[in-house]
């Protein structure tokens, strides 16, 4: 098997991102799920780089697609789309969260205002 | 006609950038017997904060500006705190009248409604702008969908409140779609809703001050997300 640049490069940047979300684990920076969810996905990048002919020909038969370059952009946009929605999510849980705060600190300075 | 509590009847104007008439909305209000004005001020840019207290009502502030609906929500927040027996809530740009409370009063009253909407277009003589008056039909058809009732003006911000309805009231949208969330949310709690006509004063200044069809988009969307995703 041809072994081409790629093939190295990608499994080694996966592998440092994997050591960083382990150090971000260990310094209480991030939850569990994160760093399952992280890491799984950088293990799965490094498998698709090593084996790129044989995931793109599996997916794009799974999903009856006839070439195996277009399955790799369908799958790639339908990853983008699920990480957009829950970033979408995300924000707007943070956005209440702000919200509610504001509105905390606003009833509670007119108390206190009141009371000075 | 009713004779109206005054004393017992609280106002809120959720302020945002309001520093050229806010002063002459409060004093108009206190001219008209309402001594408990209490402005709700969503993170101003402007002297508006300054111009209310020099009025002499009584400003709540949100340090940051999150939106219409969150200052409405606000409003029944303190009013739920400070045990308010009737809220209403009027726009800060001045163009409702405050002889309009007590209509929206005498409608609370005469049909045991627990929120009364003041509605521009009861009167069938409202000056509203032909591109905004469309804009409120498409929000009147949005919003009356998910209703069991149907009503003329879903987007006014002149709404009279009892304490069952501010009891009840918990707002989640941010924005200008939480004057269609009420309703909504109104309906599925079981609250009696009733529209009484009021009055509408557009000047130059409130006219710049409305909604655009961006805005109007952007409510539309929240709206509809609202009600899919929950």
């Amino acid at each position: 098997m041809e072994i081409r640049l790629f093939q190295i490069l990608v499994p080694i940047l996966a592998l440092l991102f994997v050591i960083y979300l382990v150090r971000r684990y260990s310094s209480s920076k991030s939850t569990i799920y994160e760093l399952v969810l992280g890491v799984g996905f950088w293990i799965a990048v490094s498998i698709f780089a090593i084996f790129p002919d044989f995931f793109s020909n599996l997916i794009a038969k799974i999903f009856g697609i006839k070439s195996n370059i277009n399955a790799i952009i369908f799958f790639c946009i339908g990853i983008l789309f699920f990480v957009i929605f829950k970033m979408y999510f995300m924000i707007k849980k943070q956005d209440k969260a702000i919200t509610d705060l504001v509105r905390h600190i606003a009833l509670t300075d007119e108390k206190e205002a009141k009371e000075s | 006609m009713i004779l109206i509590p005054k004393s017992e009847i609280s106002i809120c104007l959720p302020v945002y950038n309001e520093s050229q008439v806010i002063y002459q909305v409060i004093k108009d209000i206190q001219h008209a017997g309402y001594d408990q004005v209490y402005v709700i001020d969503d993170g101003s840019t402007d002297e508006s904060i300054a111009e209310a207290k020099r009025a002499g009502a009584t400003v709540i502030r949100h340090l940051l500006n999150r939106g219409a609906g969150a200052a409405a929500q606000t409003s029944i927040a303190l009013a739920r705190k400070k045990q308010f027996k009737y809220l209403v809530m009027m726009d800060g740009d001045g163009q409702h009248s405050p002889a309009d409370i007590q209509t929206l009063y005498t409608t609370l009253k005469n049909k045991g409604a627990d929120i009364v909407i003041g509605s521009r277009f009861l009167n069938d003589n409202s000056e509203m702008p032909n591109i905004r008056k469309r804009y409120n039909q498409l929000a009147n058809l949005i919003t009356n969908l998910f209703c069991s009732n149907s009503y003329s003006d879903t987007q006014s911000g002149f709404r009279i409140f009892n304490r069952s309805a501010i009891e009840q009231l918990n707002l989640t949208l941010d924005g200008f779609s939480y004057c269609s969330e009420m309703l909504i949310l109104s309906d599925r709690l079981g609250l009696k809703l009733e529209e009484a006509p009021i009055e509408t004063l557009y000047s130059e200044y409130s006219l710049q001050k409305g909604q655009n069809f961006m805005a109007g988009v952007t409510t539309a969307w929240h709206l509809i997300r609202k009600i899919v995703f929950k």
